[in-house]
């Protein structure tokens, strides 16, 4: 049974997109990761235009981080303060992000841009993923514990506009992190994506903030981020999804909470491996479609589309 | 095919019959709908024509059916390798282009018939100049005329890929001699508008009669109020989207809380 998706003019299969939606969620409850960073390039593999593609998988991502948050958030594990400047340094970021896109959709080279960018992406999560958790499952394997160091104190501590984070009990500049904001930001306005997986080891080796604060902290910015992202590809690019949207955002929902339970019965280090290997074949078929020849060397575009 | 329609045909038809060449057109069908459920639709078009009864089949002259949809401009890239990537470079606009191109007729026509009448867009033959009269052509850094004549053929391949640009001659069914009809695939990509049908009798390659008429494919129902809604308040639809991510992100969270604690 197909559906005629508005926006993107296509009529698709709805169960391939409700499995779509389904076995990204399932991933990213799983891993604890947005899942934007999968969600773009398969609905692109799929035949979703990418601009329909990068505004709906920014809305998408709203649900998903609403509905993190609030589980974090019950625990107390939010830092409502980092939150916030992190947001205002974001908010910023994803307009230049959005803008970037326009111009390169303008120009023609949206496609390859955010291809060469998730292959990039993709490849270093992946490669990273791969050998961190290899090393604990190798660690784990030769009965050898790992220590861990407490507090990092590096340059962030010594940037000047000072203040106390008191929920993740720092007390460094501003500066860093409404910078890292402002970089999730673009990324966020040309990506379609959360940017967690960026955010999460920043928030823990430039910031300092402690591990257990960082997830929920993540989550509760990028509901915003992917909010002014939604909002300015509806307003900008004309390219959300409406009809899209809810059905990935229900099935990924509830593939993201059977994801959750899923994990709680495996090791983190075995999850991670597995991940490491998907992301890694996603990118692989990225870079096939960079790097091979393609059978016809002409493709056209409507001059409409972003108008 | 409708019975009532067709038995006006019929009567039509016998009226014309002492005259000399005449067509007559039978499709009635001016609207298709897409809906959540449209993935393209057969447009029936069939009619009568007459010809001399007393010619063999092959002299009786040849029906050609040509399908117009609304005009679109597009860019048209060529990819390049550079450093191992392949990456747009070079790019023509063509300005005018219909969105939707099909031809069909009886038997296989002359290119000087297409020529004379500047009918067609699939044949690049006819063009040597690639001025086909409808289409404006922004060429850009193209200025080779081997390189234009990539481009020209690039642009009818590409539609021919989405089945949106297509040529026939064998697709009409004649019926007891002088009836006509044929089922034209209209594919769930065409955009929406205004399309024109023209019909031509071709008697010793020459356009006879012709008729033209047209139909319109529009959205209704949810897909036209999400489409009209999105370019109309593009501020409020991203809003509502927000609204019911929200809404949906906020329910789950607590349904399964919940689910998880029974």
């Amino acid at each position: 049974m197909s559906i005629y998706l508005p926006i993107a003019e296509i009529s698709i299969n709805i169960f391939l997109l409700i499995s779509l939606g389904g076995v990204i969620g399932f991933l990213s409850g799983m891993f604890g990761l947005g899942g934007g960073f999968l969600m773009t390039p398969m609905l692109i593999f799929i035949g979703i235009p990418t601009n329909v593609a990068v505004a709906t998988s920014a809305n998408q991502i709203v649900a998903a981080s609403v509905s993190g948050t609030i589980g974090h958030w019950r625990q107390g594990l939010v830092d409502i303060k980092m939150g916030i400047v992190l947001v205002s340094g974001g908010i910023l970021g994803s307009f230049v992000g959005v803008s970037i896109f326009e111009y390169l959709s303008d120009i023609g080279q949206i496609d390859a841009v955010i291809s060469i960018l998730y292959f990039v992406l993709l490849f270093s999560i992946g490669s990273l993923m791969l050998i961190e958790s290899s090393q604990v499952i190798r660690d784990r394997i030769r009965k050898k514990t790992v220590k861990k160091k407490l507090h990092y104190h590096n340059w962030a501590h010594r940037l000047p506009f000072k203040t106390k984070f008191y929920t993740s009990k720092l007390y460094i500049s501003v500066i860093p992190p409404i910078i890292i904001g402002f970089v999730i930001g673009i990324l966020s306005g040309t990506m379609g994506i959360g940017g967690s997986f960026i955010l999460i080891p920043a928030m823990i080796y430039f910031l300092g903030m402690p591990t257990s604060k960082v997830i929920g902290t993540s989550l509760f910015q990028i509901i915003f981020i992917t909010a002014v992202v939604t909002l300015l590809h509806a307003t900008t690019t004309f390219a959300l999804d409406a009809v899209l949207a809810v059905i990935l955002i229900i099935s990924s929902v509830i593939g993201a909470q059977i994801g959750v339970i899923t994990a709680n019965k495996l090791r983190g280090e075995d999850l991670r491996a597995l991940l490491a290997i998907i992301v890694l074949v996603v990118a692989a078929q990225i870079a096939a479609e960079l790097f091979i020849q393609p059978d016809d060397l002409f493709n056209f575009s409507h001059m409409a589309n972003y108008k | 095919m409708n019975l009532k329609s067709f038995s006006i045909i019929g009567l039509i038809y016998f009226s014309l019959i002492s005259t000399s060449n005449s067509l007559v057109i039978g499709s009635d069908e001016n609207e298709i709908l897409i809906d959540a459920n449209f993935s393209g639709k057969d447009l029936l078009v069939f009619g009568a024509f007459y010809a001399d009864p007393s010619q063999p089949r092959e002299k009786k002259g040849d029906i050609l059916i040509e399908v117009v949809g609304p005009k679109e401009d597009i860019v048209l890239r060529k990819k390049e390798s550079f450093f191992g990537f392949w990456l747009n470079s070079k790019s023509v606009k063509f300005k005018d282009v219909p969105s939707f191109y099909y031809l069909s007729s009886t038997s296989e026509l002359k290119d000087s018939f297409f020529e004379e009448n500047s009918i067609g867009l699939l044949e690049t033959s006819q063009f040597p100049e690639l001025n086909w009269s409808l289409i404006t052509t922004d060429w850009g850094s193209v200025s080779s005329y081997d390189e234009k004549q990539e481009f020209f053929e690039a642009l009818i391949r590409n539609k021919s890929y989405e089945n949106v640009f297509k040529k026939t001659s064998d697709e009409i069914e004649i019926l007891d001699g002088n009836l006509f009809k044929t089922n034209i695939p209209i594919p769930n990509t065409v955009p929406v508008g205004v399309y024109d049908v023209n019909l031509y009798l071709i008697l010793n390659n020459e356009i006879s009669k012709d008729y033209s008429y047209n139909f319109t494919v529009r959205r209704i129902g949810i897909e036209s109020l999400i489409y009209n809604f999105a370019n109309s308040f593009p501020l409020t639809y991203g809003f509502t989207s927000l609204l019911i991510a929200l809404i949906i992100g906020w329910i789950s969270a607590d349904l399964f809380r919940r689910f998880r604690k029974a």
